[in-house]
This record gives C-alpha cells, sequence and structure tokens, in this order.
C-alpha cells in the first residue's frame, strides 16, 4: 500500500485525545456560529426580501460584499474589539473559543442571509398571498414561505457551515491556536492544526488532519441531505 | 474495686483539665483552619488554583515543543492552566501591549528593551540562549561553508547573488538578520531580487529555502526539529558550536506591569517567571532534547550577578530611561 | 351575513384602477363579476379579501367597517373569508397538509407546535374538515399525494378545497377555471354550488359568460373603471340596461 497509508494504518501521529479535542472546538465554534446566524441571517433575508424600504438596494449590495469578505479582515477587527484595549475589553472574550464564535458569525451571516435571500425571493408571491388570504397573520406567512424555500435555505446553512468550518485566518487571530500542555485543546480547531504543522514543514500530518476535516464536512452535509429527502415530504 | 474507686478522682480531675487544654487548643485550631478555608475554599490548594495564564511567545519557541514540557509541573504545582499563543515576536509583544498577555517570553533584545522602556515591560529576566546557523543548498553557491564569520558569509552571498529567503516579519530571527547585514555595511542598491522577503514562519522559510536552493538564516532549534523534512546543510555555524558571537540567540522573559493594565494575572506571571528560571525550570531547559541534541542553554541561574538582564541593554544609568 | 364594497376607489400609482364601485354579496348567494381582463376585478376581490385598503369608500362586514378596526380583529374577520386564485399556488407538501392549513394557523402555537412535532415523527392525523372539503371536489382519496403528482385541474380543486376545509362565511373566486378543462370546470362549479347550499356567500370574477349564467345569481358587469350595472342574472343577461352591457355579453370587447 502507498507509503501515507501505510504510516496512517501503522503509527497515527496524533495522540485520540489531542485530535478528540480539536474536532470538538471546531465544531463548537463552528456549529454554534451558524446556529446563532441563522437565527438572524433568516429574518434579516425575509425582511430584505419582502420589504419595501430605502437602502434595499444598498442592504443587498451589503450582503453580497460580506459573502466574500476577506477572513483574516474579520479577524483583525474582531481582535481589536475583544482585545482587552479594545471595547468589550471587559468581557474577557480575547483567545477565546468564544471570540472565535463571534469572528465565524460574521463571517458565514452574509452568506446565509445572501442564499437564503435568493431562496425566499423565489417562493411565489401568489402562495404567499394564498397564506395570507387563509387568515395568515404576516408572521404565517413568513414561516409559509421559510417552508417553500426550505432546500434554498439549507443550501444556505450548509455553505455558511463551509466557510466558517473551514476557515482559518481569523480563528487563529482571535483564537491563539491554544493547546494545553496535555494535548487538548482550548482555541485549536482542525483549521489551525492543519496551518501548525504545515508551517513546521510536516506536511503529511498536516493532509491527515485535512482528510479528517473533509471527511467531517462531508459527513456534515450528509446529515442534512439525508434529513432533507428522508424527513422529506410534508405528510 | 475498691481501690480504684478511691484513686479515681485525682485521675478524673486531671483528665478534666487536661481535656479542657485539649478542647480549648482544638478549638483554636478549629477557628484558625475555618479561616483558612473561608480565604481559599480549598484549604488545602493554593488560593491561585484554577486560574489561567496567558503566555505569549514566537513561533519557533513554540514549535521546538520546549514549552509543553516546562508547563506541564508548573500547572500540576499550582492548579493553574498556561494558556500559550504562539503568535511570532511582533505580535506577541503587541498582546503584552495591549493587555491580552500576562507573560511574554521572546528572543529580541532590542524590542524587549523598547518595550521596557515604554513601561509595558516590567522584571525581565535572561532565560536561555541557542544560537543561529546559515544554512544553504548542499551546492552552496556563494561558497561560505565553514566561514567562521557571519558577517563575511552574507556578504559572500550578497557578492554572488546567491537566493537569500529572509523571514521578513519583524521576528526575533529577522531582527537578528537585519542586524547582520547591518554589519556588512552594505547599502539598500546591493539587494536585487537574489533577496526575497517570505513574510512566514521559521518552518515555512527553511520549506521555501529549500525549494528555491538558497540560504537562510535559521534557529537551531527549528532547522534541528525540521531535519527530517529539509536537505539544506549548515553552512555557518553559531556559537553554541564555536561560531561567531554575532549569531546568539538569547530568550528573554518579562511580565506586563499591572500598573499599566490592571487586569493582568500579575502574580501568576510572577509564578511562571519564578519557575522557568529556578533550578528545577532551568534542569528542564537543560535535558530538553530535539533529535538527540540538546536545544537551549539556560542563562538564568548564575552564581555572579547579571545587572545587564533587567534593564535595557542601552540603559545609561538615568532614572527615567 | 354580508360583505360590502361600498364605493370603494383603489389607486396604484398615478391612476385609479377604478371608482365609486360598490358591491355587496350576502350568505348563501353566488354573485358573478365580469369585465375584460384588466378591469379590476381581481383587484376589487383583494379588496373583500381585506387585503388592502380602498383609498376611499369602505369595505365592511355586517355593516362593520373593517378598516376602521383594529389589525386584530379585523384578522378574525379575514379568517371567515376564503379565496382561490387563477393559480392554484399550492404549497409544496402534501395534499392534506395543504388543506389543512387554514385549520392549522387557527389552533394555539402550542397546537401547532404539537402536531408539527408528531407530524415529523410520522403521525400526521385526519381532520373531519379536510376529508369533508375534499371530497366537495372529489379527491377523497388522495389526501396523501404530494401534489406535484397532481395535474392542474386536480389542483386547482385541491386549493378550492383549501379555502373550504376552514368553513368561511363567504369565498371569493378570482377566475377559478380559466385554465381548466371542462370536467374539472365542472367539478368545480358543482362545489360552488354546493358551498352556496351551505350559506356561503360566492363572489365569482369570470371572463365566460356561460359560467355566470350558470351558477351566478347576480351579476355585476365592470368596463373601464365603473360599474355599469348589477342586478340578477337572468335580467341582465336576457334584456340589460346598458347597451355596452350586451355588447360584451354578446363578446364584444369594450375598451
Amino acid at each position: 500500500m502507498p507509503l501515507e497509508l501505510h504510516t496512517l494504518v501503522a503509527g497515527f501521529p496524533f495522540e485520540w485525545n489531542y485530535i478528540r479535542s480539536i474536532i470538538e472546538v471546531s465544531l463548537y465554534v463552528s456549529l454554534t456560529a451558524v446556529v446563532l446566524s441563522t437565527l438572524v441571517s433568516v429574518p434579516v433575508a425575509l425582511f430584505v426580501g419582502f420589504k419595501e424600504f430605502r437602502g434595499k438596494t444598498l442592504c443587498t449590495s451589503i450582503i453580497n460584499t460580506g459573502m466574500g469578505f476577506p477572513s483574516v479582515v474579520v479577524g483583525l477587527l474582531v481582535l481589536f474589539t475583544v482585545s482587552n484595549d479594545g471595547p468589550l475589553g471587559s468581557w474577557d472574550l480575547v483567545f477565546t473559543p468564544e471570540a472565535m464564535i463571534i469572528s465565524q458569525f460574521v463571517l458565514a451571516a452574509p452568506v446565509i442571509t445572501g442564499v437564503s435571500l435568493a431562496a425566499v425571493s423565489s417562493v411565489e408571491q401568489n402562495v404567499r398571498d394564498a397564506a395570507y388570504a387563509m387568515g395568515g397573520t404576516r408572521f404565517d406567512v413568513a414561516l409559509v414561505t421559510i417552508k417553500e424555500a426550505r432546500y434554498g435555505i439549507a443550501t444556505a446553512v450548509l455553505a455558511g457551515f463551509g466557510r466558517a468550518i473551514s476557515e482559518v485566518g481569523s480563528v487563529l487571530i482571535v483564537g491563539g491556536n491554544i493547546a494545553g500542555s496535555d494535548g487538548t485543546s482550548v482555541t485549536r480547531t482542525l483549521t489551525t492544526a492543519i496551518q501548525l504543522e504545515a508551517r513546521q514543514g510536516r506536511f503529511e500530518t498536516a493532509m491527515i488532519l485535512g482528510a479528517i476535516l473533509v471527511v467531517l464536512v462531508l459527513f456534515i452535509n450528509a446529515i442534512v441531505v439525508r434529513l432533507g429527502n428522508g424527513g422529506g415530504r410534508y405528510g | 474495686m475498691q481501690s480504684y474507686f478511691i484513686r479515681a478522682p485525682n485521675v478524673v480531675s486531671v483528665t478534666i483539665q487536661r481535656r479542657e487544654v485539649i478542647a480549648g487548643i482544638v478549638s483554636a485550631a478549629a477557628a484558625g483552619l475555618a479561616g483558612c478555608v473561608a480565604l481559599g475554599g480549598d484549604s488545602d490548594r493554593p488560593a491561585i488554583s484554577g486560574e489561567t495564564l496567558t503566555l505569549t511567545t514566537t513561533t519557533s519557541t513554540y514549535d521546538t515543543g520546549l514549552l509543553e514540557e516546562l508547563n506541564a509541573p508548573f500547572e500540576e504545582r499550582y492548579g493553574v492552566t498556561v494558556a500559550t499563543v504562539s503568535q511570532g515576536t511582533g505580535a506577541a509583544i503587541e498582546s503584552g501591549r495591549s493587555g491580552d498577555s500576562d507573560v511574554v517570553m521572546v528572543h529580541a533584545r532590542s524590542q524587549e528593551d523598547a518595550f521596557i522602556e515604554e513601561g509595558y515591560a516590567i522584571n525581565r529576566r535572561d532565560l536561555m540562549f541557542n544560537d543561529f546557523i546559515i544554512i544553504g543548498d548542499s551546492d552552496d553557491p556563494a561558497e561560505i561553508s565553514g566561514t567562521a564569520d557571519a558577517v563575511e558569509a552574507f556578504t559572500q552571498i550578497a557578492d554572488s547573488e546567491s537566493t537569500f529567503v529572509s523571514r521578513g516579519d519583524n521576528s526575533g530571527t529577522h531582527t537578528q538578520e537585519l542586524e547582520i547585514w547591518d554589519e556588512t555595511g552594505l547599502e539598500d542598491v546591493n539587494f536585487g531580487e537574489w533577496y526575497q522577503e517570505a513574510g512566514q514562519g521559521m518552518g515555512d522559510v527553511i520549506t521555501q529555502t529549500g525549494q528555491s536552493q538558497g540560504y537562510t538564516l535559521s534557529d537551531r532549534g527549528t532547522y534541528l526539529s525540521m531535519s527530517n523534512e529539509t536537505d539544506l546543510e549548515i553552512h555557518v555555524e553559531g556559537p553554541v558550536e564555536g561560531g561567531s558571537e554575532l549569531l546568539a540567540n538569547p530568550y528573554g522573559i518579562f511580565a506586563i506591569n499591572p500598573a499599566v493594565h490592571e487586569n493582568v494575572n500579575y502574580d501568576l506571571a510572577m509564578a511562571y517567571i519564578g519557575f522557568i528560571t529556578s533550578l528545577e525550570g532551568e534542569k528542564i531547559i537543560e535535558e530538553y532534547t530535539v533529535e538527540g541534541e540538546q536545544l537551549f542553554f539556560p542563562e538564568a541561574i548564575a552564581a555572579e550577578p547579571n545587572f545587564r538582564q533587567y534593564v535595557p541593554e542601552q540603559w545609561d544609568g538615568s532614572n527615567n530611561g | 351575513m354580508t360583505l360590502d364594497a361600498r364605493t370603494v376607489q383603489y389607486t396604484h400609482g398615478s391612476e385609479p384602477v377604478f371608482e365609486g364601485v360598490s358591491l355587496s354579496v350576502s350568505s348563501g348567494e353566488v354573485v358573478g363579476i365580469i369585465g375584460p381582463s384588466g378591469v379590476g376585478k381581481s383587484t376589487l376581490l383583494r379588496l373583500l379579501a381585506l387585503f388592502d385598503a380602498p383609498t376611499q369608500g369602505s369595505i365592511t362586514y355586517e355593516n362593520e367597517d373593517v378598516w376602521q378596526l383594529s389589525e386584530h380583529k379585523r384578522l378574525e374577520y379575514r379568517r371567515r373569508i376564503g379565496m382561490v386564485f387563477q393559480e392554484a399556488s399550492l404549497f409544496d407538501a402534501s395534499v392534506r397538509h395543504n388543506v389543512t392549513y387554514g385549520l392549522r394557523i387557527r389552533q394555539s402555537w402550542r397546537k401547532r407546535l404539537r402536531d408539527e412535532l408528531s407530524r415529523i415523527i410520522g403521525q400526521p392525523d385526519e381532520t373531519s374538515e379536510a376529508t369533508r372539503a375534499l371530497e366537495t371536489v372529489g379527491l377523497g382519496e388522495k389526501t396523501t399525494q404530494d401534489v406535484s403528482s397532481l395535474s392542474g385541474g386536480e389542483r386547482q380543486r385541491v386549493a378550492f378545497a383549501r379555502a373550504l376545509a376552514y368553513e368561511p362565511e363567504f369565498l371569493l373566486l378570482d377566475e377559478p377555471t380559466s385554465d381548466l378543462d371542462p370536467r374539472n370546470t365542472a367539478v368545480i362549479e358543482d362545489a360552488v354550488l354546493e358551498a352556496k347550499e351551505r350559506g356561503i356567500g360566492v363572489v365569482i370574477a369570470t371572463h365566460d359568460m356561460h359560467q355566470a349564467e350558470r351558477i351566478t345569481d347576480r351579476v355585476a358587469v365592470f368596463l373601464g373603471t365603473e360599474r355599469i350595472e348589477v342586478g340578477d342574472t337572468d335580467t341582465i343577461f336576457s334584456d340589460p340596461t346598458d347597451d355596452r352591457t350586451q355588447k360584451f355579453i354578446e363578446g364584444e370587447l369594450l375598451y
């Protein structure tokens, strides 16, 4: 078998505790960021999609720009904010997973909002009118819109998750890539661990971590798709 | 039976007295103990336990793995956690400036000195040293192999316009490299495309140097820990192996001044500095090896006084720096 | 029960869509609105469905001006009205899920949450109202099917059942059979008559003269921006007062 696979089988270079804690931190940070972001993004998408207001075009531009905003810049901005010297200094967030959640929230929210916006905008006005005509409140109509756009919104959430879990720049800056002396991760994620291995020239071990990350992302995607198909049709 | 009855009262009275004395002592002790418990929770753990010390340091220091060896016994002794953030020299110091860091360990004396003069750094100690080496492609196009003088080697590299990869990132290594270039007396015009600023950490730079078959200045520690991944060879040795003093790489540690940032964990920072400059700490440093070679040479413990470690090297003796 | 539009005007942009229009519907009658496309039939129906307020005039429910009421009270009235559009506009779900929508949104939030959870674990419930409504349109056996597997005519019938399921007092139909074949049209028309029998007041906008003749009790003719005539269907069709009505009924379009 190829050398890399042999190495993998013969001697996995990491302790299980290390890997487990890194995966935990990665998932904790990214999942929390995505959940919080979805709770904000979907209502915003509904608002921007269906309300007429001044500055609507500006809003849409901001959302689109935000989708491609460089993660390192977000990291710097969040660092300035949560640093001891910054406005939120007294919250003691610097070098914690919570600061990482903030930066990933900022990164994922535009993506989820933008794709959700496209999804809800494509819901036909007639369907919304029908819900309203049957005596639905505006909230009922919003729920109907979300349900009709559910596949698009799921895509949005997955896209946001993908952006969050695979970024390295901002979590490195605000989190500090900290792992305890026993190997337990405090703010080290899969991506920052990869960066650490790569900068030390240990490319093979970096690739192993990379493979774990890819498998993780595929797994999450598969779950969401499975829920979409199996939970499936509204019966 | 009767004899017992007669003798009993004396014994009883003495016993009662002793009992009272003992009761008095025990209650006093209990009160004292209660006082301790009230102060610090667990009466058998120091009040400091459970806290976290934020230590910022350079990537090369962290990558050697030394800190994990040092931090574990410290954490256990005090029941605390050391959060080590490996950022690079400049960022490590900046974290101290903003108060995000409690204690800083770097190897860039001039930057440390500036920081002391600004009032942020306090209680600096010399910690340990290793050295820099000039490494390069085995073909050695600039023919510097075996040169004792680092300045001469650098000049030869510039003259032959061989590829040189610089850290370019304001790190301790980069600072040292620039000092050597200073000594060569070369001007900006002499630097052409052969001089590449990578703006990356030591490991990345070694990799890049290997790919461009050039030279670079590296700390011995990173080179040793990467010896399996790189084909580059040592062409100019540092003082550890008898080479030029200009390639010495001393490490310092200092705490952040609580007068400037009230929130820093000064107690714990001083405990940490105390630990790693102690006999025990220095022993750990001395015995740490990478690829079978000792990496660091402790210098905190010295019978002879060393005033220079506490103040900026250029300090003229006046009161306010 | 009566639902009235009283001298309403509706303006979109600068030009009024119509003005000075009045229409009344009572329980148990079918009122037709006929006129060429674009004359504002849909807009009038939307006003009656309490979607928007008229720019002038009033909409009254049992003689109460609904737009003078609180939003909550207005919602109560809105819930007593059902509407079917020209396109079925069904939800992307099963037939049953569509038809029970009106019933579901009238439940308390706790009940809705419980129902949603039991649906997710696979235990949807049958409701008798939904079944009855579907039987009215002849789709009683297709409750669990997904709407995407239905034909256009079947979908419109589901839309009708959906509006009927929560037993509204008034039913507003905006050209419901325009896109349907004769068989499905007949099913819908039968359903309209059955609704009338149950005491529901129906307003149906149509451009099919024969349909109006078949099922309406009264009919209002609209041309331009005003109602030109209203009266018993039989009278209008046999002996209209206005010339233009005559021409329109005979198939000429007036602009």
